[in-house]
């Protein structure tokens, strides 16, 4: 009698346990969610039959370029590559930068997204700091081949938007700090905003 | 009196050798005595790949500080850096871990960052690179991963 009564309050204890522990993938926050859905979004374009069709190269890039400037923070992306330069720019320049900045993302990424096939992504972890976060992915190929890849991301009112992308731990946005500071310190900004316009002519 | 006088001469003498004693092992040893030195920021690395407390912070190649402690909170290993006082740092400044040459020991650089907002003591550097593993990197595209 009193070893039935107390295997019930064991069983009581482990159902409300395993009420409470959700599983992991339910505790995945708003920022994960609103990477997936971007992501899935680019996939979705990706594997279109239709638009995989030669003559529809021109709209699936459009369509592309859409979808991922709606997640992406090219301004603060490219505040953060020129760094201390962008102070010193007037905000017509600042504004120049910004469109050659996208251009150059677009011709380096989108082009390489758009070889994508069949890849799966896996969202790992996510860790938030306030109005920061960061989204921990990776990307697995055919092969099995994984590339990590970190999302981090910025709270703009209930919109979180990436600002910075890490691949295999290397960031986006390091890279092109450290490039154009020093085009810009081996000769002026006209010097980098020359250089970027013939990378987009390209 | 005579005597006394000597006495006293070797006492001193004696004393200015244990002075320069402590003062040499406490210049070789980096010890900090006063702790004055600089102000601390924390940066989270999601793998500090073997760097190690007395390590170098450089900004374009140029020693700005310490690391004073590493340790680890969730998951992510917590660096607390030590850096002169006329060093500023931006929150947008990057913290990433290098390597001296190929197999040199490892550093913290900081890319300076440009925004209105400087790091107070004790901020955070949000935005780190972690050391990158060479050999994993090296064995994940030349034999593929089964």
């Amino acid at each position: 009698m009193k070893k039935s009564k107390l295997s019930l309050a064991l069983l009581a204890l482990i159902a409300g346990l395993s009420l409470t522990c959700s599983p992991l993938s339910a505790d995945a926050g708003e920022p994960t969610d609103q990477i997936k859905e971007t992501v899935d979004a680019v996939m979705k374009i990706l594997n279109d039959k239709e638009l995989k069709r030669p003559e529809k190269e021109k709209e699936r890039r459009i369509n592309l370029r859409q979808t991922i400037a709606k997640r992406f923070d090219f301004e603060e992306m490219a505040k953060r590559s020129l760094a201390a330069h962008w102070k010193d720019r007037t905000p017509a320049e600042q504004k120049e930068f910004v469109a050659l900045y996208s251009d150059l993302l677009e011709n380096t990424y989108i082009r390489k997204i758009e070889r994508y096939e069949n890849e799966k992504v896996v969202y790992l972890d996510e860790r938030l700091d306030g109005d920061y976060a960061v989204v921990k992915t990776k990307i697995v190929d055919k092969k099995g081949l994984s590339i990590p890849v970190d999302y981090r991301v910025l709270r703009k009112k209930d919109k979180w938007e990436v600002y910075d992308i890490i691949i295999e731990g290397v960031s986006l946005v390091n890279n092109y700090r450290t490039q154009f500071t020093q085009i810009i310190r081996s000769g002026s900004y006209d010097d980098l905003v020359k250089r970027l316009r013939e990378k987009v002519i390209k | 009196m005579k005597k006394i006088d000597l006495e006293l001469a070797v006492g001193i003498f004696l004393l200015i050798g244990i002075l320069s004693v402590g003062y040499l092992s406490v210049k070789l040893g980096n010890l900090d005595l006063t702790g004055k030195r600089g102000y601390t920021i924390l940066a989270e690395f999601e793998k500090a790949g073997g760097i190690k407390a007395g390590a170098v912070v450089e900004i374009a190649g140029v020693e700005v500080g310490s690391i004073k402690n590493i340790r680890l909170t969730n998951n992510a290993a917590l660096v607390e850096l030590t850096l002169d006082d006329n060093v500023k740092i931006h929150d947008d400044a990057i913290a990433s871990i290098k390597t001296k040459g190929l197999i040199g020991e490892k550093f913290i650089q900081i890319t300076p960052g440009g925004s209105e907002k400087i790091l107070p003591t004790g901020g955070k550097i949000r935005d780190t690179e972690s050391a990158v593993d060479m050999e994993e990197l090296i064995s994940k595209y030349v034999f593929g991963k089964v």
